[in-house]
C-alpha cells in the first residue's frame, strides 16, 4: 500500500468530486429534511418558520388521509412483491428447462421492465378506462359484466388494484432474470442425488431448488420491498389519488401535501417516518440474510 | 427421447401463453399509435386497427407540428451527461474505497449503502429548496447534478465490487514502474472495470431517461421538458386526451432504450445479477 504524500493527495482528489456531489445533493437534503420536520415550514414563506417540536409527526400519524395512504402502500407492497416474485420464479424455472430460444424469451419478458413508468401507467390507464378496451371486452364480447365497470373510480375495485397489476406486470422480468441466474448456480449433483432418493419434481423444487436460492430470494425481497414503498408515478398517473385521496400511496400523498398545499414541514415529517419504516424493514431482512450465511 | 420433446413442447407452450399476456399491453400501445386519431373515440374500441386504417399521422404530428423532437433532444442531453459524469465520479469513488484505507472509510461506505434504502422521492422537498437556492429551477443542466447524485450509491457499490475482482498485482506492477495512484486508475482500473462500468451506466441511463417526479416538479417550460414530462403533459391540456399522440410519443421514447437493451444484453444481465447471487 502506497501512502506517500503524493498518493494521499491523489486519493483525496479522486474522492473529492463524488463527496461534493453526494454531500450537496444527497447528504445536505437528508439533514435539511430532518430539521424541517420539526418546524412549522410552509412553502412560500421561506423565512419565519417556527420550531414546533414533534407537532408535525403527531399531525402526520393522526391524519386519516396519511393512514389510508400508508395502508395502501402496505397492501401494494404485500401484494406486488410476492406476486412478481412467484411469477418471475415460475418463468425462470421454465426457461431453465428449455433447450432453445432462451435469450429470445428473456428479452421479450423483460420488455415491461424497460418501459418507463409514465408510459406503462398510461397504457394501463387507457386499457382500464371506463369506455376502454377491457370493459368493451367484458361487457360486449364475453358478457361477464352487464355494464361498464368504473375501474379507476373506486379504492378497492379500481385505482389501487390497477396500480398493483401494473406493478406486478412491470416487475416479472426483473425477477425472472435474477432467479434464472440463481437457478443456474444450483449444482446438478444435488438434483441427481435427490433423484436417486426417489424425489419427484415437486419434492426437488421444495427441498433442493428453494433452499439453494434462498440468498437470492432474500435479496429480491429487500429490493422489492423498497421498490414497493417507492411507488409514485403509477398512482399519480393512473388515479392521481382520486377519488378523495382514497387511492393515494405514501409518496403521492406526501407530494400533494408539499406541492399542492405547501405544507413542507408536515411532508418532511412524513418522509422521515417512511424512511425509518423502510430502514427497519430492510434491517430485519438483512439480519435474516446474515443468518442464512451462517 | 420422445418424451423429452413432448415436455419441451409443453414448456414452450406455457412460456408463449405467459408471454402473450405480458406483451399484450405493449402491442396495444403500438397498435393505438398507428390508428387514425379520429378513430380513438369511436365505439367499439378495437385491439388492432384494420389494415387499410394504419397510418403514421400520429408520428408525423409528433415529429413535425408537435415539435417533440426538442423534448427528445433534451432527454438525450440530460441522460448522456448524467451517465458520463456518474461513470467517472463513481469509478473514482469505487476505486479508492476498494483499494485504499482512509479515516472514515467504513462510515462513508455504510452511509452510501444506507442512502440506497431511502426512497429518492422523500428528499424532494429539501432538494426543491436547494434547487431554488441554486437557481436551477426550470434549467435542464440543473437536473444533471441531482441525477448524478441519485445514481452514485448504486454505481459506487457495483464498481467497488468490480474493482475488487481486479488482481492487486497489476497495481503493484504500475507502482514498480514509478506510476502513481492516478496512473493505476487510468491504466488498470478503468480499462479492466469497463464491463462493470458499462452495465452500471446502462442502468443509470435508464434511470435518467425515464425520471419523472423530479423533472416534473422543477421544469415548467414546454421547450425544456424531458420526454416523460412531455408525454404526461398531454393530460389536462386538451379536453380529450389525444391517445394516438400519447402512444406515438411513448413508442418514440422507448426506441433508444430498446436499442441499448438489444445491443447490450450481456451488460444488462451482468448488472442485474451481480450481487443477487452469492458466488
Amino acid at each position: 500500500m502506497k501512502t506517500s504524500k503524493k498518493s494521499r493527495i491523489e486519493i483525496v482528489l479522486l474522492l473529492l468530486p463524488g463527496l461534493l456531489v453526494f454531500g450537496i445533493f444527497t447528504v445536505y437534503p437528508i439533514i435539511k429534511l430532518f430539521i424541517m420536520s420539526f418546524f412549522q415550514w410552509d412553502f412560500g414563506s421561506m423565512f419565519g418558520q417556527s420550531f414546533i417540536g414533534l407537532e408535525n409527526y403527531r399531525e402526520v400519524i393522526q391524519d386519516k388521509y396519511f393512514q389510508t395512504a400508508f395502508v395502501n402502500s402496505l397492501i401494494y407492497t404485500l401484494v406486488t412483491v410476492p406476486g412478481q416474485m412467484i411469477l418471475g420464479l415460475l418463468i425462470a424455472l421454465l426457461l431453465n428447462k428449455i433447450a432453445r430460444f432462451k435469450v429470445g424469451y428473456r428479452v421479450l419478458y423483460y420488455l415491461p421492465v424497460i418501459t418507463s413508468w409514465v408510459v406503462a401507467s398510461l397504457i394501463f390507464k387507457y386499457v382500464f378506462n371506463t369506455e376502454g378496451l377491457l370493459n368493451y371486452f367484458l361487457t360486449n364480447v364475453i358478457h361477464i359484466t352487464i355494464q361498464n365497470v368504473h375501474w379507476l373510480d373506486t379504492r378497492w375495485g379500481g385505482g389501487l388494484a390497477v396500480a398493483m397489476l401494473l406493478g406486478i406486470w412491470k416487475g416479472i422480468g426483473w425477477n425472472m432474470v435474477v432467479f434464472l441466474a440463481a437457478l443456474q448456480t444450483v449444482p446438478n449433483d444435488l438434483y441427481e442425488a435427490a433423484s436417486i432418493d426417489g424425489a419427484g419434481a415437486i419434492n426437488k423444487f421444495f427441498h433442493v431448488t428453494l433452499p439453494s436460492i434462498r440468498g437470492t430470494i432474500l435479496f429480491a425481497l429487500v429490493m422489492l420491498t423498497i421498490g414497493g414503498f417507492n411507488v409514485f408515478t403509477s398512482t399519480k398517473m393512473i388515479t392521481g389519488g382520486e377519488p378523495g385521496h382514497q387511492t393515494d400511496v405514501i409518496l403521492t400523498w406526501m407530494y400533494y401535501k408539499a406541492f399542492s398545499t405547501g405544507a413542507f414541514g408536515y411532508s418532511a415529517a412524513l418522509s422521515f417516518i417512511t424512511t425509518i419504516v423502510l430502514a427497519c424493514l430492510a434491517l430485519i431482512q438483512f439480519k435474516m440474510m446474515r443468518q442464512e450465511d451462517k | 427421447m420422445k418424451k423429452k420433446t413432448g415436455i419441451q413442447i409443453i414448456l414452450h407452450m406455457l412460456l408463449i401463453a405467459g408471454l402473450s399476456i405480458v406483451v399484450l399491453p405493449m402491442v396495444y400501445m403500438v397498435s393505438t399509435s398507428l390508428k387514425p386519431n379520429g378513430a380513438l373515440y369511436e365505439y367499439p374500441p378495437k385491439f388492432l386497427p384494420a389494415l387499410e386504417e394504419i397510418t403514421l399521422e400520429n408520428y408525423s404530428y409528433i415529429l413535425g407540428e408537435g415539435k417533440f423532437y426538442i423534448n427528445f433532444l433534451n432527454s438525450v442531453f440530460v441522460s448522456t451527461l448524467s451517465v458520463l459524469l456518474a461513470a467517472v465520479i463513481a469509478s473514482a469513488l469505487g476505486y479508492v474505497i476498494a483499494r485504499f484505507e482512509f479515516p472514515g472509510k467504513k462510515f462513508l461506505f455504510s452511509f452510501i449503502i444506507l442512502t440506497m434504502i431511502i426512497p429518492g422521492m422523500t428528499l424532494i422537498i429539501p432538494q426543491y429548496e436547494l434547487a431554488v437556492k441554486l437557481n436551477t429551477i426550470n434549467s435542464l443542466v440543473g437536473l444533471i447534478p441531482f441525477y448524478v447524485a441519485w445514481t452514485i450509491p448504486y454505481s459506487t457499490f457495483m464498481i467497488k465490487g468490480f474493482v475488487e475482482n481486479i488482481p492487486r498485482e497489476l497495481d503493484e506492477a504500475i507502482y514498480m514502474d514509478g506510476g502513481s495512484v492516478f496512473t493505476v486508475f487510468a491504466k488498470i482500473i478503468l480499462p479492466l472495470a469497463k464491463p462493470g462500468i458499462a452495465s452500471v451506466s446502462i442502468f443509470n441511463f435508464l434511470t435518467a431517461w425515464e425520471e419523472f417526479p423530479w423533472a416534473n416538479t422543477v421544469i415548467n417550460d414546454n421547450l425544456k421538458r424531458t420526454l416523460p414530462i412531455a408525454i404526461s403533459g398531454f393530460f389536462g391540456q386538451h379536453q380529450f386526451t389525444q391517445w394516438g399522440y400519447v402512444f406515438a410519443l411513448s413508442v418514440f421514447s422507448l426506441l433508444p432504450i430498446l436499442l441499448v437493451f438489444i445491443f447490450c444484453q450481456k451488460f444488462f444481465v451482468e448488472g442485474l445479477t451481480t450481487g443477487s447471487v452469492k458466488g
